[in-house]
């Protein structure tokens, strides 16, 4: 399988949404670009922190999201959840669905949970649990980004350098997070731009 | 120092939750005695910054907040479960547990006290017997319409849309106006494959709030699914659009949720503009 490498604005982002909203559950996409067989998640897509289970809105935002993505010359390569309850880390039967979708117009496609416990300030590894969809199955990918569990399938996931981490954890000390705005957020006031977030992505990169 | 606590107030009145911002306003407030200057609605601030406090980690700040209400209302039931919520905060579930139950012992009929114990069996986990506290305290509250909210998104995390949606019929019959809860019950419907019912509940949304984005995606989506399912019909066994209007009436709709929505998209940026009527052409 091939090598997945996170970057600092992608990470970032799905962070922020998190912090943005620590009472409830959020989910977004990943936009990825593969080169040699090597899968770079550039970017993050915020998508929405109510009814999470539900799909319409879900399923515009993905056609819309490969829109954009095209545009780029990117590709819808991920999902990324985080839910309510900060014990749960598994991917519940509602988010595989919503994966599923994502899976449908990618089928590299990777759904990541995270997990809240390693987003605090003395945290040393990312948050992020990936999922591969085996035989139609999500099956939890051990290992990834430096955890413990050494030899897993989980060992081709890595974060881009170890700027990433400090970055996340510097804008969260910020409390960036007011300048991150999903598509729920869009849908009340569609001057967000929540497919972009270019504030968000100008506070990142010089971070 | 008067804005603050008209900001405050703002706050208080639309239930968002703020924790940071509440704070912010209202630091400099605690730290120079501007509180008093709300007369009796200090006491409601001091709440509002307690909740806040707990909310944002400030355990110390909250403990402070918490003398000076115990102060003025020694023996005050609202205060007691300020009590069992600063307990939860700092991870003691007995501790707070107890101090509901006896609220309880004192007033079975004390709302504030049940809706904690409900509160906090979610927060621990334990969704099944979660749900059964609100169907009990549903059964002689059938009229608190957050209560029913509240168990249409636990039944929603348990993926029982039947069941969510139900609920969400309970609060529309208390609750006609409020477009955001026809707009839930449109996405658990559409969720569910009642694409008829979702178009109906899509519709009256935007009859009651004009100009709802969300809104008019929703008929869009809805208009063109069904649209696609009676053309296809064998692909979507799930799908119900018995009652979906003709195919005239589909067509006329979907042209007006896209000219509606690309009237509203004036006031977007340019890539989400674009992107918008790229999916609204498709």
């Amino acid at each position: 399988m091939s090598e997945h490498t996170v970057s600092s604005q992608a990470y970032t982002k799905a962070v922020l949404h998190c912090a943005k909203y620590p009472w409830a559950t959020v989910q977004g996409l990943f936009l990825t670009e593969t080169k040699d067989n090597k899968i770079r998640y550039i970017d993050a897509i915020p998508l929405s922190h109510t009814w999470t289970q539900l799909t319409p809105m879900f399923d515009i935002a993905l056609q819309q999201a490969q829109i954009y993505a095209a545009s780029k010359n990117l590709s819808v390569g991920g999902y990324y959840v985080a839910y309510e309850d900060p014990n749960n880390i598994q991917l519940s039967a509602s988010s595989a669905l919503l994966a599923k979708a994502v899976l449908a117009i990618n089928s590299n496609a990777v759904a990541f949970v995270i997990d809240a416990k390693h987003l605090a300030p003395e945290s040393v590894r990312s948050g992020l649990i990936p999922f591969v969809s085996v035989d139609a199955q999500w099956k939890e990918q051990a290992g990834a980004f430096g955890s413990d569990k050494k030899g897993g399938k989980g060992s081709e996931f890595v974060l881009e350098n170890n700027r990433v981490l400090v970055t996340a954890k510097k804008l969260i000390a910020e409390r960036a997070e007011a300048a991150i705005h999903d598509f729920d957020e869009h849908l009340d006031d569609v001057s967000l731009d929540w497919l972009q977030n270019p504030l968000l992505n100008e506070q990142i990169r010089t971070a | 120092m008067s804005s603050s606590l008209e900001l405050l107030a703002e706050i208080r009145q639309s239930s968002e939750r703020r924790p940071f911002a509440v704070l912010k306003l209202a630091e400099p407030l605690l730290n120079t005695r501007g509180v008093s200057r709300a007369g009796d609605d200090a006491w409601l601030v001091y709440e509002q910054v307690f909740v806040s406090a707990i909310d944002e980690g400030q355990i110390e700040l909250a403990k402070a907040v918490l003398v000076i209400l115990r102060t003025r209302f020694p023996s005050s039931q609202r205060v007691k479960r300020l009590y069992g919520m600063i307990n939860e905060a700092v991870g003691h579930p007995d501790e707070a547990k107890t101090i509901y139950k006896e609220m309880l012992e004192t007033d079975e009929t004390n709302i504030l006290a049940s809706k904690r114990l409900i509160a906090l069996l979610k927060s621990y986990g334990h969704i099944g017997e979660t749900v059964k506290q609100l169907v009990a305290y549903l059964d002689i509250h059938n009229n608190d319409f957050e209560a029913w909210l509240e168990l249409s998104n636990l039944y929603l995390t348990q993926n029982l849309y039947p069941q969510a949606a139900f609920c969400m019929e309970e609060v529309i019959m208390q609750q006609p106006a409020n477009h955001y809860f026809h707009l839930c019950y449109a996405e658990i419907s559409y969720s569910m494959g009642n694409f008829d019912l979702a178009l109906k509940e899509y519709l009256r949304v935007v009859e009651l709030s004009t100009d709802n984005v969300r809104g008019f995606y929703g008929i869009k989506l809805v208009a063109d699914r069904i649209r696609d399912i009676r053309a296809k019909p064998k692909r979507d066994q799930n799908a119900r659009i018995d009652d979906a209007p003709q195919p005239a009436t589909l067509d006329r709709l979907s042209q007006l949720a896209t000219e509606r929505l690309v009237a509203a998209y004036n006031g977007a940026n340019d890539t989400c503009k674009k992107t918008a009527e790229e999916w609204l052409k498709a």
